[in-house]
């Protein structure tokens, strides 16, 4: 039992963040994509921005396996 | 690295001018200043003056001429053709603006738009014809057993299946209407349409139309070049047309070319030699002048400057005079920056160009690119098998696109990166995922990435700390170098409280002696206060940023482990069937898949790492890149 939740505690850290990711990173791409149509120049700012929440996602994985280790 | 550069002044008699433009634009080495405004004109007898009323003419009918020239120029196709001697191809600027040569142009502008013109209209006439042929070859057999019945329409008609059910209450009223002298065809023509050809006398046809249409059935509407004719001379007709229309749009593509074989390279010398032109006469805008003199003034890298003024007095001796000037504190931020490097980092460069120029006065990041990035890729692809494989695809891509210079450097790059990833894979024991460890020929050197995930993630976070405070020291260093003391003041304290703030948790967590406890607390709170003071609130702020920072090169470990599991799935799968062929077959797929996420995720994954983490702890973007006033020829 202790086992189960302790995975599902793993799944949740890793999954909500992951989910808030993709939610982040969907609202800077698609602005992303219309500003980069306009202004080209701006292309390296736009990776840069849409990089950002990655690391949302990135801490979830660490303290799933912090949890699950 | 960022080029040591000087700001350069040449006076000379005004006399002169026009030839001391035409020799900087040979020479290509000086960044003439073209904003007026960031020019100080410390002298009050220093004027600007606009262009000369003459050559404004001529710049304007040049730059007129030279929009014609690249208009035709777009629309011929590229030939390798060596420019045909005389003729046509006029050798002086004069004989581009004389009447004869705007004649020719007009002639062979009206030529190639005529061409394009009638291409363009064959094309859409065979997208209209493919529209219609899967309903015209349906119904075609029904349509050729009527031929030669005089006194009958035939009328088409699409109904869609779904509707199939109203075919028998048609030909009911359609019967009813002709008085039984009609005759009704239906066939299958894909799983949605069904058409129908129905043949009656003539006289009925306002009747049958206006049943169909009150019915809101489609009857099938010709292209407008059809629309006259009857169905079976409209689908005759357009097979013929769909045979033709290729011959005729091959006919117009001869022709094209053939004029291209006649015009392409002239065209592609003349608009190089109006650019030219046109640039030489718009740098001389850029110029000041007393009343017998003018001044340039520009930028130039430092070790430049001899061959600049030694060309300058080879050909105009005591006449024109180069010095070298004192930049001021508020002009260094105005200074174009020239980043190069040795020819080994130099692909490097392209992963900048997505970025703006750096201050002259901030570092160029590209060594430590060159040295970070392969590395990250070949920690995270850390495979023998795919390093090889992407270093022969790199390879070959470097040869095939020698002339792109965009490819070529990406290719560069990869070579790099994938003799990493096989330096890696030997590290971890990789070969297409475990399939070395299986054949009994690898063994894992350092650790087993799969087995081995937390020794893989103290690494990944290890060297995320280290590339921070590379980053934070390069900032440090850099300030010191500008005797910016306070700003590197307060990067110091943030590196510090970073670095005291990590020991303690390693105290915490028993990897560190409890005695450090006192020390390492007291370090970190003078470094706290030292850094709210100088940055305020903000500072510790940063500091958090950095630890962020610092474990989102978990990726690393993250991504890379991703990578082994989905190779070593593709052997599972393989093994599992048990037949070698298809295993075979079914890994291959697999790792074919993991080979291409394999360069993707990590390119992005690494580049990231740079741009957010490491860039934005030094990186001061706010440049302006070093432009030459160089001969363009046919580059735009």
């Amino acid at each position: 039992m202790e086992k189960g939740l302790i995975a599902l505690a793993a799944a949740v850290a890793i999954a909500i963040p992951a989910l808030a990711t993709a939610w982040a990173q969907s609202k800077i791409g698609s602005a992303g994509a219309g500003a980069v149509a306009e202004k080209p120049e701006l292309s390296g700012i736009i990776i840069i921005l849409m990089a950002i929440p990655e690391t949302m996602v990135i801490l979830g994985f660490v303290i799933a396996y912090l949890i699950l280790s | 690295m960022i080029k040591v550069m000087s700001k350069i002044q040449l006076i000379g008699s005004k006399g002169l001018l026009d030839e001391v433009i035409k020799t900087l634009h040979e020479l290509g080495i000086v960044h003439i200043e073209s904003m007026p405004s960031r020019i100080s004109l410390e002298d009050t007898y220093l004027r600007r003056e606009p262009l000369e009323r003459g050559k404004a003419l001529l710049k304007e009918s040049l730059e007129k001429v030279l929009e014609r020239l690249k208009g035709i120029y777009m629309l011929l196709p590229a030939a390798e053709a060596e420019e045909m001697a005389g003729g046509v191809a006029p050798v002086l600027l004069a004989d581009i603006t004389s009447h004869a040569f705007l004649n020719e142009v007009d002639r062979v502008e009206q030529e190639v738009r005529g061409l394009h013109a009638e291409r363009a209209g064959f094309s859409e006439e065979i997208s209209s014809i493919e529209r219609y042929e899967k309903i015209l070859k349906g119904i075609a057999p029904l349509v050729a057993r009527l031929k030669g019945i005089n006194n009958f329409e035939t009328m088409g008609i699409t109904i869609d299946r779904t509707k199939e059910d109203i075919i028998p209450l048609l030909e009911i009223e359609i019967s009813r209407i002709t008085e039984e002298k009609y005759q009704l065809f239906v066939k299958d023509i894909d799983k949605d349409i069904i058409g129908i050809v129905i043949t009656y006398p003539k006289k009925y046809d306002a009747r049958v139309k206006s049943l169909i249409s009150s019915e809101a059935i489609s009857e099938i509407k010709l292209p407008e070049r059809y629309a006259e004719m009857s169905l079976f001379d409209a689908l005759k007709n357009m097979v013929k047309r769909r045979e033709d229309i290729p011959i005729l749009i091959g006919n117009i593509d001869n022709e094209l070319s053939k004029l291209s074989e006649k015009w392409y390279k002239t065209l592609e010398r003349l608009t190089g030699l109006l650019r030219d032109t046109i640039d030489e006469l718009k740098a001389l805008a850029y110029c000041v002048h007393t009343r017998f003199t003018f001044v340039i003034v520009g930028w130039i890298p430092k070790e430049k400057f001899n061959i600049l003024s030694s060309t300058v007095r080879d050909r105009f001796g005591d006449r024109v005079m180069v010095r070298e000037m004192a930049i001021r504190e508020d002009e260094i931020d105005l200074i174009p920056v020239y980043i190069k490097n040795p020819k080994l980092l130099r692909p490097f460069e392209i992963f900048l160009q997505a970025l703006p120029p750096p201050k002259y006065s901030s570092i160029d990041p590209t060594p430590y690119l060159a040295l970070f990035f392969p590395t990250f890729f070949g920690l995270i692809l850390g495979d023998i098998g795919y390093g090889i494989i992407l270093f022969f695809l790199s390879l070959y891509l470097k040869k095939r696109f020698k002339a792109k210079e965009y490819i070529s450097n990406l290719s560069s790059i990869f070579v790099i990166s994938s003799l990493f990833a096989v330096v890696f894979g030997v590290l971890f024991g990789e070969f297409f995922g475990d399939l070395g460890e299986r054949l009994g020929l690898l063994h894992p050197i350092i650790f087993d990435r799969l087995k081995a995930t937390k020794v893989f993630l103290i690494l990944a976070i290890g060297i995320g700390l280290g590339h921070i405070t590379l980053g934070l020291m390069l900032a440090i260093v850099n300030y010191i170098h500008r005797g910016k003391g306070k700003e590197a003041l307060a990067k110091v304290s943030m590196l510090v409280l970073l670095l005291t703030l990590l020991i303690i948790l390693a105290i915490l967590a028993e990897y560190l002696p409890k005695a450090m406890i006192t020390p390492s607390v007291l370090i970190m709170l003078i470094a706290f206060i030292t850094l709210i003071l100088i940055e305020g609130t903000l500072g510790p702020l940063e500091v958090l940023k950095s630890i962020s920072n610092i474990l989102s090169y978990a990726r690393i470990m993250a991504i890379g482990t991703a990578s082994v599991a989905l190779a070593m799935v593709a052997n599972k799968l393989g093994g599992l069937t048990g037949n070698v062929i298809l295993g075979i077959l079914i890994a291959g797929i697999i790792h074919v898949i993991n080979i291409f996420l394999g360069i993707l995720s990590p390119t992005i994954q690494s580049l990231r790492l740079h741009y957010v983490e490491f860039f934005s702890k030094f990186y001061q973007t706010g440049g302006r890149r070093y432009e030459p006033f160089r001969k363009r020829g046919g580059r735009s």
